[in-house]
């Protein structure tokens, strides 16, 4: 508080402006539309009411014909499992791969710059790709588990209720794998070697060393890569339009294509914006925990 | 005399002036703007091109807006007060913006045209233009849906390819024989997508049986639902029928891995082109012999704005736009919704054939509602159809259900 004053009295205020800048950036472009979100949810909003901003407040009227809907809980339950299969899934396969590449074999850092077409790619047309992929009768991934003698019948991963939210969560964990390859390798590269020839000396196996200095040192990285899984996992909605459109009967639909189905297909504004607002809780709420568990790092 | 005759001349030449310069310029003032889904190769940028030609003072502007956004873009655009004069709505979202009185009245304008006549079109198309008796806009163009079969594979299989399954149980009895998965063919192709696509499909099949959308737990839509179970059950049809819009389903029929398919004459062009077996269509099958017929209406109704500065000079563009209705077919490919123009012969004797099952089924076409509500009711049906065929609810259950939400919609 001090030093803000301070800057103020002294006339440059230059630091204000540095801050300011961005502050104002983020408050016209995020905060607005945020608030303006949140106050659709307690508001009636028709679909002509939606050029105006003020229209009948109606409480938690909302909220409460949102979760007597029957759907309502499988569609969370069904986020929540989006969500932590895909960063686990991302993750899992991000390090592995990561891992593989660190090890600098010939060519490595060629074939990983490869690795990042996947990211780079539009989500519908990732999702177009694997609509086909994941296509019944023709697909190629039941190609490939007939072939290989896994299953003996197609698997109709579209439209069997039991795998539709597991065939987005595949394409889904392919979509994101090598973004998480490539922030895992930036943090792999910035650990001093030294540190593993010592540990070698000392007679530390692969295992001790991976688990004593590979991963204590990118605690920052993978935090960061948690909480940007979060975001981006949330944020996925291209390939539920271009695969399963959330069908059959809501088993694949998740809550950030309910809330556009809501608002774009139902015109029903209030419902959709309720169905954020409850998203965006429990992003503030990932968000504290993940800004908890990395405070150290900062304060170091 | 002289002199008065010259100076009479003269006053005409300088009026004729007067008007000549300014005429032109107060027309310009005038100016209707259209929007509509249409690209290129459809009717509304071409009609609109053509008008202008005919210099008729009224300058028509064209903004194609994509399908998925021009019912957003055209509320966004009537709210904030810049929405367009005319527009080309598909005709479930009719009602939508006629009920909110969104759309000029044009009924009484209608009365005195001579180019716009109600008794002209086909009912469905009509009805979904009307809101509580009053005419809310023309029909543009309709489709409907009908039974495609493989002539070929009818023949391959002991069926008769000049008689066509009419009834449910002989549709069913056909897919049955026609089903080869060594070969990888399904019996029947069609939609029951969690989309529009799947009401789509699935209405007209619970309207043969007595049922509508606001009754639609009836034993008829039951039925309905149960005979759309027993193709997915017993696998006559893909699995993937739950998920796949009706463009790829048909698309399965053109590769030759469904014997049948369920869609609408807008497949045509593609079949001709595709198909490569002798292929036919026939009305959609009904319960039993001699019972109503239905099917479903599709594309889009003209309408004008209420927020319009021009009712008149937007009425007129309408006009012409529906003077045009006979090149609806050849021009563009797409079915006029008028009875009283014959669609003409292309040629094609396949698709020509075709075309004439189409104009009959059109007859039988229901508009879906007309409401203002229509999304969330359509999509209690298709919640309903999508948890019977999965098995999750019994039909009758899951029409109950839908009933109960379209209830609550109703109120």
């Amino acid at each position: 508080m001090k030093g803000i004053l301070s800057s103020i009295v002294d006339g440059k205020g230059f630091d204000i402006a540095l801050v300011a800048l961005p502050l104002t950036f983020l408050v016209t472009l995020s905060g607005l539309p945020l608030i303006y979100n949140v106050l659709m949810s307690f508001q009636q909003v028709d679909l002509f009411s939606l050029g105006t901003f003020w229209r009948p407040f109606v409480g938690l009227k909302n909220y409460a014909e949102l979760f007597a809907q029957p759907e309502t809980w499988p569609i969370f339950a069904n986020t929540a499992i989006f969500v932590v299969s895909s960063i686990v899934g991302q993750f899992l396969i991000g390090f592995g791969l990561a891992l593989f590449f660190w090890t600098n074999f010939p060519g490595a850092s060629w074939l990983r710059g490869l690795f990042l077409v996947s990211w780079v790619m539009p989500g519908l047309v990732v999702g177009a790709i694997w609509n086909w992929i994941l296509s019944g009768d023709f697909g190629v991934l039941n190609f490939l588990l007939r072939e290989s003698g896994l299953t003996n019948g197609n698997i109709f991963w579209r439209s069997d209720p039991n795998y539709s939210l597991w065939g987005v969560i595949v394409a889904n964990i392919w979509f994101g794998t090598s973004f998480n390859m490539i922030l895992l390798s930036v943090g792999l590269s910035a650990i001093p070697s030294d540190l593993y020839e010592a540990a070698e000396l000392d007679g530390a196996n692969a295992w001790q060393r991976f688990r004593t200095i590979t991963l204590p040192m990118m605690r920052s990285s993978i935090g960061a890569l948690m909480a940007l899984g979060l975001i981006f996992t949330l944020q996925q909605f291209d390939l539920f339009a271009a695969i399963t459109n959330g069908g059959p009967n809501n088993s694949s639909n998740v809550a950030q294509y309910w809330a556009w189905e809501l608002s774009f297909r139902q015109y029903d504004f209030a419902k959709g914006a309720t169905v954020s607002v409850i998203m965006i809780v429990f992003v503030i709420l990932a968000s504290i925990v993940y800004v908890r568990s990395t405070r150290h790092e900062v304060r170091r | 005399m002289g002199i008065h005759k010259y100076s009479l001349l003269g006053g005409a030449f300088a009026l004729a002036c007067v008007l000549g310069l300014y005429a032109p310029a107060q027309a310009e003032d005038v100016t209707i703007t259209v929007w509509s889904q249409d690209r290129d190769v459809r009717p509304a940028p071409n009609l609109v091109a053509d008008y202008n030609k005919l210099n008729t003072g009224i300058k028509v502007e064209y903004r194609e807006v994509p399908f998925d956004d021009l019912v957003n873009e055209a509320l966004r655009a009537y709210s904030t007060g810049q929405a367009p004069d005319i527009i080309a709505v598909d005709n479930p979202e009719h009602a939508l913006f006629a009920s909110r009185g969104a759309f000029l009245d044009l009924t009484d304008m209608i009365a005195k045209s001579t180019v716009i006549k109600p008794e002209n079109y086909f009912p469905g198309p009509l009805a979904s233009t009307m809101w509580k008796d009053r005419h809310y806009g023309v029909p543009k163009a309709t489709n409907t849906i009908a039974l495609y079969y493989n002539k070929d594979m009818f023949k391959a299989k002991g069926l008769d390819p000049d008689r066509p399954p009419q009834t449910w149980a002989e549709l069913v009895d056909a897919a049955r024989k026609l089903t080869d998965p060594a070969a990888n063919v399904y019996g029947i192709a069609f939609s029951a997508k969690a989309s529009e696509e799947g009401t789509f499909q699935f209405l007209p099949w619970a309207q043969m049986a007595g049922a509508t959308y606001e009754n639609i737990n009836t034993d008829g839509a039951v039925k309905a639902l149960e005979l759309w179970k027993t193709f997915l059950d017993e696998r006559l049809a893909s699995p993937d029928t739950l998920t796949r819009g009706q463009s790829d389903s048909t698309g399965t029929f053109n590769s030759g891995n469904a014997a049948m398919a369920i869609s609408g004459p807008w497949e045509l062009d593609r079949m001709v082109a595709e198909a490569k077996f002798d292929w036919g269509v026939t009305l959609l099958p009904v319960p039993e012999e001699g019972a109503e017929r239905s099917s479903s209406m599709g594309d889009f109704n003209w309408a004008i704005f209420s927020s319009t500065k021009h009712p008149d000079e937007a009425f007129k563009v309408l006009e012409y736009f529906v003077s045009q209705d006979d090149r609806m077919f050849g021009d563009f490919g797409l079915l006029p919704a008028r009875a009283d123009i014959a669609v003409a012969e292309t040629g094609q004797p396949l698709k020509d054939a075709a075309l004439k099952v189409f104009v009959e089924q059109l007859k039988y076409a229901k508009p879906r509602g007309p409401h203002p509500e229509w999304p969330k009711i359509s999509k209690a049906i298709q919640d309903a159809i999508q948890s019977a065929l999965t098995g999750q609810m019994s039909s009758k259950e899951a029409l109950d259900q839908a009933a109960k939400k379209i209830k609550a919609v109703l109120g």
